[in-house]
């Protein structure tokens, strides 16, 4: 029962614990499931992996836990089984003997009584028999007052001997009776007797009555008849010890005191057993009866009863429940209490005479209970050998054993019941039993609650690995959205800068329409130049956009092709001095000599980083100067580092050693790697960026003031692509400090050199000329380092800054050589210092010194007419000096044109930078060479030995323009016209190999040039064109130097090799008109074409090439092409295609599966046909899928003309070589 | 007419073609390519593209007719349409192929339907004004004058 219970309340606390789980585990569920709702469209795969796992991580958590609580509570109920039901057994066959073993003893002792009581009957009978024997005939009173005596002393030795007795009775026939009663209560012995007297006459009677014995029954009646009318009795007390008589005899009713037993209780002459009730005791009382017969053995002298009190048997249980606490009796066959263990009476005193109560009937409430229990469960009657046992009941409030014992004796069975609490036997059990229980389940409990801990514990560290993992899902999900949007971000970047490219294309197109128009002046030209380079300069910028993204994600590949360094950054600060101007900022560069010409790298991620760097600094450079410095760093430092530090200015020398910090790390990588380290730093005067954010300066969106952004504008990424592309060139960037304000950026970059030996001649030249140069420029740090450099070289330098100095030196220099100026208003004395003194003093010491007078129209004082007048000033020393103006962008043309009025051939823009003071100074050498020369040699013949290698030094064409006398008249003018024919002429060798435009055009120009030799409008009409060509030029010159040298050669430069010739071209394209434009294209750039209409057709053409003819048959488009192309009939002869221009998109078969087709025919032979695709897609990846399926090139729709030009070249020439 | 004023006025005419954007670059590359060897290139290339077109256009109009649209058969002419045109110059006929291309991607019949209406249309409108900027160059070549080199300074 109390493992059910157990159970039960397992059970409600397994239904709570688990309730409380669901209740506790449910919210996060439900938190889940709304997240799901929320994110269901974009993470659903995600969500529900992680949920699955979640919702497997608690059920296996849930099994766990149950698997716990099952295997500990199944300890506990082993454990409890255990201690407690095998205690139980055993205790309850103890209990059991020990019940059995306390009733054994009163009924023992009720048995004893019993025999002794029959015992001392048949002693007293076979006694009385004896002593009624021996005195033989009664015949005399004497006779039988002495048997009577004599009987008294043997009933009362007999009594005496037995303590137990109550009472001993013996009544004669005659109707005497004989009794020693002990009473006790009192514990007063009695001897009560009857009256002698009356029995004398009886004794016949008796005699009759032996007579007639007969028959018993009559005789009997008539012996109790008689008795209990006239005797009278006596009661005498006795000394209990000895009998003796202590006191006088007392008359007492008869059958007062005590029960004498009579005839009637023998009935059949044999002893007999009753229980009877005393009125005198409270307790039944055992009565045995026997007939004492004659010597004949044929009548009844007298009756022996004997009684015994069942009072010990009641003390007995009474000692043994005082021992083992509970309750015992004993009753008849019929229910009536015998003996109990209580005090209860035994007799019921209501009725007269006392009866026996019956155990249902019991004062003691016990025993009430437990005898009517008794009744209940087996019925009003015990069979005879009925015997119960039963452990547990409940009477009243507490619970019991009951145990009933049948004690089966002669004429009496008895029946014995012990009740004995339960508590007595088993209490300490059931309530170890219990504490065990409880101490059990709550140590179970305490282990299934910490066991529960426990794996809360635990899972909770799975499952907040799992929470993390699906976090870190969700995370990557994110990340990829986020790299998604950035895609779609670079995406649409791309699309924008092709739709952006598309009216810059446009814009430059109609630039080089406009700068091929005749009519444009000088001035207008070398604005359309500058447009169209800032429009390039745009361009680059849109394409760069594009590579923000590359650098980013890491994907930008650095080219590696030879590129001149110096006028890369010679373009780019003249980009920027454009801007410059209108910042009053000077744009300086500064690039130490022995920095290597030729360089290996990427010439555009260079130009883009010093691009950004410069634009950097003149955003936040409101005026002064910024000045880009470069210098090589020698892998042997001792050689050259002398020169190095003469070179570098005074304020670098802070720099100076820290560059040198980096020199060995840096002198140890450039020795492996065998790249030379070219150091540069970008100066400016500008606001300055605090030293906190130096480093910072250079992530991505950072601005070092972010209130600057409204007033400069830009994103901040500037920097940070430069760094990265700095990192990429194996350099480093960093600001370091300044002195005075503004920002110092130091970077070096690690590039290939590529082998510089001849670049230094024309430096050499410069220095041995006795040149003299005046630099009357207004920048002070660009004239400075201008005038150190060319002092270096071995070339008298002098400075002015202002109109005033100007004209104190030149007086000064002329005025004391040849001492015929006349005064003018400009005239005005000034304080000669000692150091222009001395100067001058050195200058009169070189022998045919060249004047060269550098003079920035800013001097002049434009804003008046003054201009004019020191126009007129200066022209003065025309003859003496050679002028060369030093024009702004923005300089008039009234300006220009007054200069170029007054003769003043040489004209260039800022800023001035070495190769420009290079390429002038050779200028004036050769002018003056040609004076010199003039005098001796035939003009041709100058022209054609000085000019043949002049080109190597130009380097921008487009800024120095030369501009042509209007009247041809002076001996200047002519070498003018031979410098422009020859230039010209040089020109034209070096674009005519790659320059369409101008091929087309040359042989028109040229021969109406001439036609026209003499007449200066054509001729200013050539003017016109050489800034678009010497464009053109530059471009073409960074293609190689080979290539020039190829075609160079004045044998032909009139009709100039077409840039194809002899090339086979096929070109697949299925769109008639792009066939036909492309044909017309390549043809016009001398390349023979073969067009087919699809890809198939393509393919059998190469495989095949006998069948091209019929192709063309079948081909309607083609036969067209029969009609126009003139080199048809060649192809014939040709037996095979140098080149394909695929399309990609075609019918049939496109130009992917063309190309597969193709490539696979090849695999073998060892043949590589270069194929070009030709697609409208423009986007990078088309490009990809292109090169993947072989292709060598691609080109985008509508056909860019140089661009296909450039990429065929570089295809042919690559297989051809 | 005066040649000169019929030159200054097919100048006129060409600049307004490029403002309003019926062509663009790629016509001029196309004029610059025309020389003594093909002294009708440009009409001979146009006259191929109207042929082209007209072509294209038919297919395309049968195409979309169809109960179930192929949109691959459809992209590819819009593809061809619009490399013609490009190479032309025809710029606003590329721009509405570019349109019409999306919403092939898209499968979008209707939205088609009305981007061939517009290519047409664009189709058409270009087509007039070339054949009236040939007209223009014939009474000019027929008048003994020469084409006039554009001088486009907008």
């Amino acid at each position: 029962m109390a493992t059910t219970k157990f159970r039960h309340v397992f059970g409600r606390l397994w239904g709570f614990a688990t309730s409380c789980k669901k209740s506790s585990s449910s919210n996060p569920i439900g938190t889940r499931i709304l997240q799901r709702d929320v994110e269901k469209e974009e993470f659903q795969f995600a969500s529900t992996l992680c949920l699955s796992s979640y919702y497997s991580v608690f059920v296996v958590r849930l099994a766990i836990m149950v698997m716990l609580a099952i295997l500990i509570g199944l300890l506990t109920i082993l454990t409890w089984h255990f201690t407690k039901i095998y205690t139980t057994k055993s205790l309850n066959s103890l209990a059991y003997d020990l019940r059995y073993e306390l009733l054994q003893r009163p009924i023992l002792r009720m048995w004893n009584i019993l025999n002794s009581t029959s015992e001392i009957t048949i002693a007293q009978v076979k006694l009385s028999q004896y002593v009624i024997r021996s005195h033989g005939n009664l015949t005399t009173q004497e006779d039988q007052v002495e048997m009577y005596e004599a009987m008294r002393a043997v009933t009362w030795a007999l009594f005496a001997s037995r303590k137990a007795l109550n009472s001993i009775t013996v009544k004669y026939n005659n109707g005497f009776v004989q009794a020693f009663h002990r009473d006790i209560k009192d514990n007063n012995t009695f001897y009560i007797y009857s009256d002698l007297d009356n029995y004398s006459i009886g004794a016949s009677g008796y005699n009759n009555s032996e007579l007639n014995y007969s028959s018993l029954s009559s005789q009997e009646s008539s012996w109790n008849d008689n008795d209990n009318k006239s005797t009278v009795w006596y009661r005498q007390p006795l000394d209990p010890v000895t009998g003796e008589r202590i006191g006088k005899p007392m008359q007492i009713a008869p059958e007062d005191s005590i029960h004498i037993a009579g005839l009637s209780q023998v009935p059949d002459g044999v002893a007999s057993w009753r229980v009877a009730v005393s009125k005198f005791t409270d307790s039944p009382l055992l009565s045995a009866a026997l007939p004492v017969w004659d010597s004949s053995n044929k009548s009844i002298v007298a009756v022996v009863g004997v009684t015994t009190a069942l009072y010990s048997v009641g003390q007995l249980m009474k000692e043994l429940v005082e021992l083992h606490s509970g309750h015992m009796y004993l009753t008849s066959l019929e229910g009536y209490l015998l003996a109990t263990s209580t005090d209860a009476p035994l007799l019921d005193n209501s009725t007269q005479p006392p009866k026996l109560k019956m155990a249902v009937d019991c004062e003691n409430e016990v025993i009430r209970l437990g005898a009517e229990y008794l009744r209940r469960s087996s019925g009003n009657k015990f069979p005879p050998s009925h015997e119960v046992h039963v452990a547990n009941v409940r009477l009243g409030h507490d619970r019991y054993y009951i145990d009933s014992f049948f004690l089966n004796l002669k004429r009496l069975p008895l029946v014995g019941v012990i009740i004995i609490p339960r508590k007595h036997i088993l209490g300490q059990v059931d309530e170890r039993a219990f504490k065990t229980l409880v101490i059990l389940i709550s140590a179970s409990m305490c282990i299934i609650v910490i066991g529960w801990v426990c794996i809360l514990i635990l899972t909770n560290g799975v499952s907040k690995e799992m929470k993390l993992r699906a976090e870190l899902i969700s995370q990557l999900e994110a990340r990829r959205k986020a790299e998604a949007s950035s895609n779609y971000k670079s995406q649409f970047l791309a699309n924008m800068s092709h739709e952006l490219r598309t009216p810059m294309a446009a814009i430059i197109g109609l630039l080089d329409i406009l700068m091929s128009d005749d009519c444009l002046t000088n001035e207008q030209c070398a604005t359309v130049t500058q447009i169209r380079k800032c429009s390039t300069a745009l361009l680059r910028l849109l394409n760069n956009i594009l590579d923000i993204s590359k650098v980013e994600s890491g994907k930008l590949v650095l080219e590696d092709a030879e590129f001149d360094l110096g006028r890369e950054l010679e373009g780019l600060v003249d980009m920027f001095s454009v801007q410059c101007i209108n910042h009053s900022v000077e744009t300086v560069l500064d690039l130490s000599d022995d920095m290597p010409k030729l360089v290996r790298g990427d010439s555009a991620r260079v130009v883009q980083i010093f691009a950004n760097l410069i634009n950097n600094s003149i955003k936040f450079t409101p005026s002064g100067h910024v000045i880009l410095r470069g210098w090589f760093e020698n892998p042997n430092p001792c050689s050259d580092s002398a020169n190095f530090l003469m070179e570098e200015k005074k304020l670098q020398c802070a720099q100076k050693t820290r560059a040198k910090q980096y020199e060995n790390h840096a002198k140890r990588t450039s020795e492996r790697d065998k790249k030379a380290v070219l150091w540069f730093e970008v100066d400016d005067t500008g606001c300055g960026i605090d030293p906190s954010k130096w480093d910072s300066v250079f992530e991505s969106f950072e601005q070092a003031d972010p209130s600057t952004t409204r007033l400069h504008g830009g994103t901040g990424l500037g920097l940070c692509i430069v760094r990265s592309l700095v990192n990429k060139m194996g350099g480093e960037i960093k600001v370091v400090k300044k002195e005075g304000p503004g920002t110092l950026m130091q970077l070096y970059l690690r590039l290939d050199t590529a082998g510089d030996d001849t670049e230094q001649h024309c430096l050499v030249d410069i220095a041995n000329n006795g040149l003299v140069v005046l630099l009357a420029l207004h920048g002070n740090i660009g004239r400075s380092i201008t005038s150190k450099w060319l002092q270096q070289n071995g070339v008298f330098t002098m400075e002015a800054s202002e109109w005033n100095g100007l004209t104190q030196i030149l007086r000064e220099l002329f005025h004391t050589r040849s001492s015929s100026g006349t005064n003018n208003g400009f005239d005005v004395h000034y304080p000669i210092p000692e150091s222009l003194k001395s100067r001058l003093l050195s200058i009169q010491e070189i022998r045919h010194p060249v004047f060269v007078i550098a003079v920035d129209i800013g001097l002049l004082d434009l804003s008046t007419d003054i201009w004019k007048e020191q126009l007129n000033f200066l022209h003065r020393y025309l003859g003496l000096a050679k002028f060369i103006w030093v024009l702004n962008h923005d300089t008039s043309n009234t300006i220009k044109l007054e200069l170029r009025r007054k003769g003043y051939m040489m004209t260039v823009s800022k800023p001035l930078y070495k190769a420009k003071i290079v390429h002038i100074l050779e200028e004036v050498i050769k002018e003056r060479n040609h004076e010199m020369q003039k005098k001796n040699m035939d003009e041709l013949h100058v022209h054609e030995s000085d000019y043949t290698h002049c080109d190597a030094a130009s380097s921008d064409d487009s800024d120095i323009s030369e501009s042509a006398p209007c009247n041809p008249v002076s001996s200047t003018e002519k070498f003018e016209q031979f410098d422009l024919l020859s230039r010209y002429r040089i020109n034209n060798c070096l674009i005519g190999l790659t320059d369409e435009h101008s091929e087309v055009k040359t042989p028109r120009k040229e021969d109406s040039y001439q036609n026209n030799h003499n007449s200066p409008k054509s001729l200013s009409a050539e003017q016109a064109y050489f800034p678009r060509e010497a464009h053109q030029g530059e471009d073409s010159e960074s293609r190689g130097k080979e290539e020039h040298r190829i075609i160079r050669g004045l044998g032909r430069p009139a009709n100039g090799k077409k840039s194809l010739e002899g090339l086979r071209i096929l070109l697949a394209e299925d769109t008639p008109v792009i066939q036909r434009v492309a044909t017309i294209m390549l043809e016009k750039m001398g390349a023979s074409v073969v067009a087919v209409g699809d890809g198939q057709q393509a393919v059998d053409a190469l495989n095949d090439m006998l069948g091209v003819e019929d192709f063309r048959r079948d081909s309607n488009l083609n036969e067209r092409n029969t009609r126009s192309s003139s080199p048809q009939t060649e192809i014939l002869s040709f037996p095979s295609y140098d080149l394909v221009l695929m399309d990609c998109q075609m019918p049939k078969m496109d130009g992917y599966e063309a190309t597969k087709a193709i490539r696979k025919s090849e695999v073998g032979s060892g043949v590589h046909i270069p194929i070009v695709a030709l697609t409208a897609h423009a986007m990078s990846c088309d490009e990809a899928k292109c090169l993947e399926v072989g292709m060598d090139a691609y080109l985008t729709k509508p056909i860019d003309f140089k661009l296909m030009e450039s990429t065929i070249l570089s295809l042919t020439r690559k297989t051809t070589s | 007419m005066d040649v000169g004023q019929m030159q200054r006025q097919w100048l006129d005419y060409t600049r307004s073609l490029f403002i309003e954007g019926f062509l663009d670059n790629q016509f001029l590359q196309l004029q610059q390519l025309q020389d003594e060897n093909n002294p009708e290139f440009v009409v001979e290339v146009v006259s191929l593209f109207f042929e082209d077109s007209e072509r294209i256009l038919k297919d395309l109009t049968f195409a979309l007719d169809q109960q179930g649209v192929d949109f691959k058969k459809v992209d590819a002419h819009v593809h061809q349409l619009k490399g013609s045109s490009s190479s032309v110059g025809a710029q606003r006929v590329k721009n509405a192929c570019i349109a019409f291309r999306n919403f092939c991607e898209e499968q979008n019949v209707e939205a088609c339907l009305r981007c061939l209406q517009q290519v047409k249309q664009e189709y058409c409108l270009v087509k007039n004004k070339l054949e009236t900027l040939f007209r223009l160059e014939q009474q000019i070549v027929a008048a003994g004058g020469s084409i006039p080199m554009m001088e486009l300074s907008f």
